[in-house]
């Protein structure tokens, strides 16, 4: 009818957990992705910046030694035919602003040869000299990067007419100074700004996840059986799988109720006929018991071999009624698992005295156990006993128990029969047993006892069922159960319920 | 091929008998396991306390002191750069010290006490002033005719007033052969161009007596065979001042040249540890008071507290403070020197074979070594 998982209860917590660790999550792929984006844009400004930072040192510092080269430019002059250079003070006191650096110049003339400055300088520039064009270029002097700015240009005087060429030179530290004192400052924002948008991901992702956790959280503190629609307000994203959710919900509770009331069904169709049956059976058994008082003249042997006849057909017809009956207790039970199980699916545990339950279902079992010669004992000397649990099944549990016990009691030995039922009160719980002296249960079957249509001995009457809904009930109520062995022979059942501890509970 | 050149002209230098590397002094214990040389354009007198101070209270370094020209220390670092012989130089020509520095002959150093030193007494960590003095005029109170000159101009007026007498009776550097004279000269004319046109024309037209060192021009104010002293050294004229009633040091007012004097430890210097430990020293407190209260320099650190102190410079105009950075590089730029030095010896008159021309002559130009011998 369903497909069901084949083991979705046995999952045990930690099993959960490992599964959730191995499971992609939606959230770490949000913050991973948007993490590598800021990283890989971090890296390219930093890139940048590292460039852009040289580019602007070397833009600053070549306006001072232009201006210092231009100075010098400017008192470049012919004496006589001579070339002469007067440098002002002003030019090095411009280069002086890049206070720690170097200082290196050469004054030559193509025709007239070195003037000033260092000999040793290389005064041949890295592209085509152009005249009056100053040209800028780094190269290795003294040991040191040096910045060159280099100009040549055309001296003209009536009678001669020379090309003078000035180099000048300064060492980078200042440059390099600033250079990385831009970097650091935009390296310092740069990893600000990345970490203000991880940090702003991480958030986000938080708040964009938040609904999809607000629709778990509804649905995980839904009472057991609620099945009504979740009506949270959640954003449209979000909205279809709250209407997905809606309507898978809306399609179990229709396979719920369909299941109901086939089962109430099955159960009053099986009654009725089973009724009928049982009714018939008893009619023809006493049919045949007034036949053999009515036909009492009836000669002896022909009677000899009717009765005969009669008295084994009176059997058949017993036994069908025993049937029918044990029929219907089966259908009862079933029916009563149906409805425990419907309960505790959609019933809230609640504070109940403990003994209530146990004195009816005592009192309701006591006279079938007498029938079958049993006595059926309560030793109880607690005035109450509050646990947090549902009284139905308390009840179902504790006749499913005793029925047990009686059934396996069996009549033919006389200290078997006996069933005592006890309540005690420990610190924390309350310790339920139910003592019989039957047969016992080997060990080996001690575990299998509480499988569902399990059943001991087929020698004697059962569904197979009883004890497996004890289980159920046993398990729902967080309670533990232990089947113990009783001296000379018998089995005890002992459930430990924990106490429930309010206020209220305790007055 | 350029040490060659070198060579001789140190050669021919000790031939003419002016780089006179005097004797060394030696301070400390002779059996100390450390000797720290130190070249030094400093006087003795005033160094040698501070010597001596410094070998009380480092036992295992012997100090030995030599006391070499401005010009001299100059060309003795060039010459030296393969293996230097002091561990430390010290000079007042702060523009020679310095292109030593840019040329890169010097090398870093760096310690807590240079740290908090002003970044306007160092240089890219390897160039280290430790004193600031006066540049002053020294007057024979008795032989100076008229008021005595509060500044250049009223200097100029009475060489103008008394031309006959001061005739050969004013002495300065001969820039040629000072490192320092050259520098404070350079200085006069980039300060006041016109006032140091007019002052060359004055001494030129009344033969002023050159001289290599601060000491004798003193000697000889002091004698009255000058009257006046031009651009002297303050802690040294400030010194004799003091003991010699005769003398009398003037600040100029118009303005007040301010030098430093620093030191510098060579690229590849030997015991470079303890120069470095010496230096320290000189800009110790310790130093820098006994250079104050003994009157030995003017501190480039001064305790302001002692006002009436001699050593605290209580200019009456403006200072020039001569600035450490590249800019002194301008004043000795070859063509720039050339020309000044020209410039000088036709104003002054002076036809007699120079015997240093120019710094880059014995560095950078092979025909100018040719011309100087």
């Amino acid at each position: 009818m369903w497909q069901k998982s084949p083991n979705h209860q046995n999952l045990s917590e930690e099993e959960e957990r490992n599964a959730l660790r191995k499971a992609p999550s939606l959230r770490f792929r949000f913050i991973l992705a948007g993490v590598l984006v800021i990283g890989v844009i971090a890296g390219v400004a930093v890139n940048l910046v590292f460039d852009y930072s040289q580019k602007l040192a070397d833009l600053s510092y070549d306006r001072l030694l232009r201006s210092a080269l231009l100075q010098m430019d400017e008192n470049v002059g012919l004496i006589g035919n001579e070339v002469s250079i007067d440098i002002p003070w002003s030019a090095f006191a411009t280069l002086a602003q890049a206070d720690e650096d170097r200082v290196f110049y050469k004054v030559e003339s193509v025709e007239q040869g070195f003037i000033t400055g260092y000999r040793d300088l290389n005064s041949e520039p890295p592209k085509k000299p152009v005249l009056d064009e100053i040209q800028f270029y780094n190269r290795e002097y003294s040991g040191e990067m040096v910045r060159f700015a280099w100009v040549e240009r055309h001296l003209t005087d009536p009678e001669t007419a020379q090309t003078v060429r000035i180099i000048l030179g300064q060492t980078r530290l200042s440059r390099e100074e600033m250079a990385s004192s831009v970097t650091q400052r935009a390296i310092e924002i740069v990893l600000l700004i990345a970490l203000v948008a991880i940090t702003l991901i991480v958030i986000g992702s938080h708040l964009v996840l938040r609904p999809l956790h607000r629709i778990e959280r509804a649905l995980e503190e839904r009472a057991m059986g609620d099945l009504t629609p979740i009506d949270i307000n959640t954003p449209k994203e979000t909205h279809h799988l709250k209407v997905a959710i809606n309507h898978f919900m809306v399609r179990l509770q229709r396979n719920l109720e369909q299941l109901e009331n086939y089962t109430a069904d099955a159960a009053h169709q099986l009654r009725t006929p089973l009724a009928s049956l049982r009714a018939l059976a008893e009619n023809a058994r006493d049919n045949i018991t007034t036949g053999e008082i009515s036909s009492e003249p009836i000669s002896s042997d022909i009677l000899s071999s009717n009765s005969v006849s009669s008295k084994k057909h009176h059997q058949d017809l017993e036994n069908i009624v025993i049937q029918c009956d044990t029929l219907s207790q089966t259908i009862t039970l079933l029916l009563n698992q149906a409805v425990v199980s419907h309960r505790l699916q959609t019933h809230h545990l609640e504070s109940v005295n403990l003994l209530e339950p146990i004195r009816a279902s005592c009192r309701e079992q006591a006279v079938t156990a007498l029938h079958q010669g049993i006595l059926l004992s309560l030793d109880c000397e607690l005035q109450s006993a509050f646990v947090l649990g549902d009284s139905f099944s308390i009840q179902q549990m504790m006749q499913n128990l005793i029925e047990n016990a009686v059934r396996y009691s069996g009549s033919d030995r006389e200290h078997a029969s006996e069933i005592i039922v006890q309540v005690n009160e420990f610190d924390h719980f309350y310790r339920i047993k139910v003592i019989d002296y039957g047969d016992g249960i080997p060990d080996i079957e001690k575990e299998r006892v509480f499988e569902r249509f399990y059943r001991g001995r087929y020698d004697i009457a059962g569904s197979g069922v009883g004890l497996a809904m004890v289980k159920d009930i046993v398990d729902h109520h967080s309670a533990r159960i232990l089947i113990l062995d009783n001296e000379p022979q018998g089995t005890t059942f002992q459930v430990d319920f924990a106490k429930f501890k309010t206020d209220e509970a305790s007055a | 091929m350029k040490s060659y050149f070198l060579l001789i002209i140190l050669i021919s230098l000790f031939m003419n008998g002016s780089l006179r590397a005097a004797e060394p002094v030696w301070f400390g214990d002779e059996n100390a396991p450390r000797i720290l040389t130190i070249n030094s354009a400093l006087d003795l007198a005033s160094f040698e306390p501070i010597l001596k101070e410094f070998a009380a209270l480092h036992p295992s370094i012997r100090v030995s002191y030599r006391d070499v020209n401005t010009l001299d220390l100059y060309y003795l670092v060039i010459a030296e750069q393969a293996a230097p012989v002091p561990s430390l130089v010290i000079s007042s020509a702060m523009d020679l010290h310095l292109k030593l520095v840019n040329d890169g002959y010097a090398q870093t150093y760096q310690s807590d006490v240079t740290d908090q030193l002003a970044n306007n007494f160092k240089w890219r960590n390897q160039l280290f002033a430790f004193s600031l003095e006066p540049i002053v005029m020294l007057v024979n109170k008795n032989a100076f005719p008229g008021d005595l000159p509060e500044d250049r101009q009223s200097l100029l007026q009475t060489i103008r007033q008394h031309g006959k007498y001061m005739r050969k009776r004013i002495g300065t550097y001969d820039i040629r052969q000072s490192g320092v004279g050259y520098l404070l000269a350079s200085q006069d004319a980039r300060q006041a161009d016109a006032t140091w046109g007019r002052l060359l024309e004055a001494f030129g037209s009344h033969d002023i007596q050159t001289y290599c060192c601060t000491h004798e021009i003193i000697d000889d104010v002091a004698d009255g065979k000058l009257v006046l002293g031009y651009n002297l050294l303050g802690s040294y004229a400030s010194q004799r001042a003091r003991d010699d009633d005769r003398l009398k040091m003037i600040l100029p007012k118009d303005y007040t040249l301010m030098l430093m004097r620093a030191a510098l430890i060579p690229k590849g210097a030997p015991n470079a540890r303890d120069a470095g430990i010496f230096l320290d020293f000189l800009l110790s407190d310790k130093a820098q008071a006994m250079m104050q209260n003994q009157g030995l320099l003017f501190p480039i650190r001064p305790n302001f507290n002692n006002d009436d102190d001699h050593y605290v410079v209580h200019a009456p105009g403006p200072t020039g403070i001569i600035e450490l950075d590249q800019q002194l590089l301008v004043g000795r730029d070859y063509a720039k020197q050339q020309r000044f030095i020209h410039n000088w010896e036709v104003a002054l008159e002076i036809n007699d074979e120079p015997i240093q021309a120019n710094v880059e002559d014995v560095v950078k130009e092979d025909n100018q070594i040719m011309k100087i011998e």
